[in-house]
């Protein structure tokens, strides 16, 4: 294998920047980060420093003012349209700290979602999301609609969502930043096993008890990188 | 996405605002209905004319006077040039047309006939030569038709429709009896099987007498209605040739003058009709085809709202991984299913339409068997044309941006 070949993730001097009438918000002013298969990362900072703009970034969500971003070895911008949304689709699995369920549809549904535009038929399609949602705990609540169900159970069923293409990165933007401290430890245990299971994770949060989850925390402020700090050995990949 | 997805993302979204939908689709509800209502009452007309003039049989034509009228300045320049036909010219067709198997005439008056207490108005009063009956022969109720000596003999007899026995004989047997007509009293020797009405008018409001008589009771000055059955129906051209010949000679026509007479044929009838309810259908297409555009301009507009509503949903989508067309496909599909909604609705009223007017009204409308398909064609072009913007609005919206939206 090619040395890099296990970077997920590759910025170099990563900047956004929004024009905001006659002034520039400089949400992001050159970020480099690389991620590794397997790491989990906990990225803290201050409200405004620009974690969820990062993450939007990492996510194909968004594209950056300038700077490079190389998703497994690949360049980012080169890609089209339809190229990242095969991305989203696929590769990346997006949690958000507003859950964006769709309110109507029910968990399940939900959570084929992803599955649908990933064109997997429907019996098969169905079968691995009661299996995600099973692995979130909430195999009694598949019919259930969002607003049928708890902060921590959304979440989760958000989480199952993200899951159920199995994708190689897990993003997730203060997961538990809408929950409360019991349920927010549900979810971290939750992302431990996943952990365990060999995917890659990383985390936007505040709270530094959910942070120590991680094996190494990024904190950024004013949008650079103010410390990258390895807590101890990510397990998945030690020999 | 596929289109089944599509299809069941849309009809779960049009059932969610199903007030909204309803009403957005009035126009194209209305419009389509008004159509299809149109189309009906004029395929009703049309099966209803053709079925009358069936018994105007193959083969045979009428020459007149003036022929149909469609408008009062052409009405008026034939009075003014056409001369009356006679008795004369049938006799000389009789004569000199030896591709005529039959040739006979009937001439007509309007008169009021009273009988005791009991009045009826505007009778139609046909003076015919009994040969007319072999050619457009005549269904008999009650007793028989005029006979040919009655004729010879300007016998005083009349043969009724069923309005002059429902309003002047209730209750009573009219065979035999007599009904007075410009002061004279004539022998009832049959009657008429009822016809009904089209469009309101009675068919059955006439009595029928000997031709000679009734050029003794309304004088000789009425032009007549020629009606001529050709030997061989399939070469009636032939024998119109021979009528136009004679007739222009007994006119004294020179030969760049056109003929002053008219040949009427059954499909000669047919096809004015159908020229004349044709355009009334392209009008009505026209004023329905504005109701049908407004209809697809709601549409339209109701969706750029829906995609304003739904803008984070549209997000959400894109986020896991919808492709732009996978939202337009879904956008789309539910403008052109809302769209195929309102066509249904239409039809299904145009349809419930068409069977009222026919059970109580005179018109004879009849729900045409293409307008389902043609509705569904129409509706699903106004929900592409009028979809797409829409649609590639939402496809084009930014993930992000979207999702920050509340
Ligand atoms: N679409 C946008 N338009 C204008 N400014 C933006 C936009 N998105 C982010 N910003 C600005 O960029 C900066 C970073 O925002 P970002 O959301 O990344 O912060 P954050 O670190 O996630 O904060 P928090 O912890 O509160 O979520 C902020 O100053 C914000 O106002
Ligand atoms: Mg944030």
């Amino acid at each position: 294998m090619a040395p890099g070949s296990d970077e997920v993730i590759r910025t170099e001097a990563l900047t956004r920047s929004f024009p905001m009438g006659s002034t520039i918000v400089h949400a992001l002013r050159g970020v480099d980060l690389v991620i590794r298969r397997g790491e989990y990362v906990a990225i803290m900072g201050p409200s405004g420093s620009g974690k969820s703009t990062l993450m939007n970034l990492i996510g194909c969500l968004d594209t950056p003012s300038s700077g490079q971003y190389w998703l497994s070895g690949q360049p980012v911008a080169q890609l089209g349209q339809d190229d990242l949304a095969r991305i989203r689709n696929k590769t990346i699995g997006f949690v958000f700290q507003t859950f964006n369920l769709l309110a109507r549809a029910t968990a399940l549904r939900n959570v084929e979602l992803p599955l649908i535009y990933g064109g997997v038929p429907p019996a098969e399609r169905r079968a691995r999301a009661e299996e995600a949602l099973q692995q979130v705990d909430l195999g009694t609540r598949m019919d259930h609609r969002p607003n049928q169900l708890s902060g921590g159970q959304r979440q989760r069923v958000s989480i199952a969502r993200a899951l159920v293409t199995k994708p190689a990165l897990l993003l997730a933007d203060e997961p538990t930043g809408n929950l409360d401290s019991k349920t927010s430890a549900e979810i971290m245990v939750l992302f431990d096993a996943l952990h365990r299971a060999g995917n890659t994770i990383v985390v936007v949060t505040h709270e530094r008890d959910i942070a120590e989850h991680a094996h190494r925390i990024v904190t950024i402020r004013d949008g650079q990188i103010a410390s990258d700090e390895l807590r101890k050995r990510p397990e998945a990949i030690a020999p | 996405m596929n289109f089944v997805e599509g299809f069941r993302l849309a009809l779960e979204s049009i059932w969610a605002n199903r007030l909204r939908s309803f009403l957005t689709l009035l126009g194209v509800i209305i419009g389509i209905a008004a159509i299809i209502s149109t189309a009906a009452v004029i395929q009703g007309l049309n099966s209803y004319v053709s079925e009358k003039l069936s018994n105007l049989g193959k083969g045979v034509f009428t020459v007149q006077r003036v022929g149909l009228i469609t408008n009062r300045e052409a009405f008026l320049a034939a009075i003014r040039r056409n001369r009356k036909l006679l008795p004369a010219d049938g006799r000389a067709i009789i004569e000199r047309c030896p591709s005529a198997s039959a040739v006979a005439w009937e001439t007509h008056a309007t008169i009021d006939i009273k009988r005791g207490t009991n009045e009826i108005r505007d009778v139609d009063v046909g003076g015919i030569t009994p040969g007319i009956l072999e050619i457009e022969p005549f269904e008999v109720a009650d007793g028989r038709i005029l006979a040919q000596h009655e004729e010879d003999g300007s016998a005083p007899v009349v043969f009724v429709g069923n309005d002059i026995v429902e309003r002047l004989f209730p209750g009573i047997d009219p065979v035999g009896k007599d009904l007075r007509i410009k002061g004279r009293d004539l022998r009832i020797v049959g009657v008429a099987a009822k016809k009904g009405s089209i469009l309101g008018f009675s068919q059955d409001n006439f009595v029928k007498i000997p031709f000679s008589l009734h050029r003794k009771l309304f004088g000789t000055r009425r032009s007549i209605n020629i009606s001529v059955q050709a030997a061989v129906p399939e070469d009636m051209e032939t024998t119109m040739d021979e009528v136009r010949t004679v007739l222009r000679a007994r006119h004294h026509l020179e030969p760049a003058d056109d003929d002053d007479f008219t040949f009427l044929t059954a499909e000669g009838i047919n096809t004015l009709w159908r020229s004349l309810t044709a355009t009334i259908f392209s009008i009505a297409l026209f004023v329905v085809g504005i109701s049908l555009v407004v209809g697809g301009v709601v549409i339209m507009n109701i969706m750029l709202v829906s995609v304003v509503e739904r803008t984070r949903e549209i997000g959400v989508r894109k986020a896991v991984g919808a492709r732009q067309r996978d939202i337009v496909l879904q956008f789309l599909v539910e403008a052109v299913l809302l769209s195929c909604v309102g066509g249904l609705i239409g039809v299904a009223i145009a349809w419930g339409l068409s069977e009222l007017l026919a059970a109580y009204t005179p018109l004879p409308a009849r729900f045409p068997s293409w307008a389902p398909p043609v509705a569904f064609l129409i509706c699903a072009g106004i929900g592409v044309f009028f979809g797409i913007h829409p649609a590639r609005r939402a496809a084009r919206l930014d993930p992000i941006e979207a999702l920050r939206t509340e």
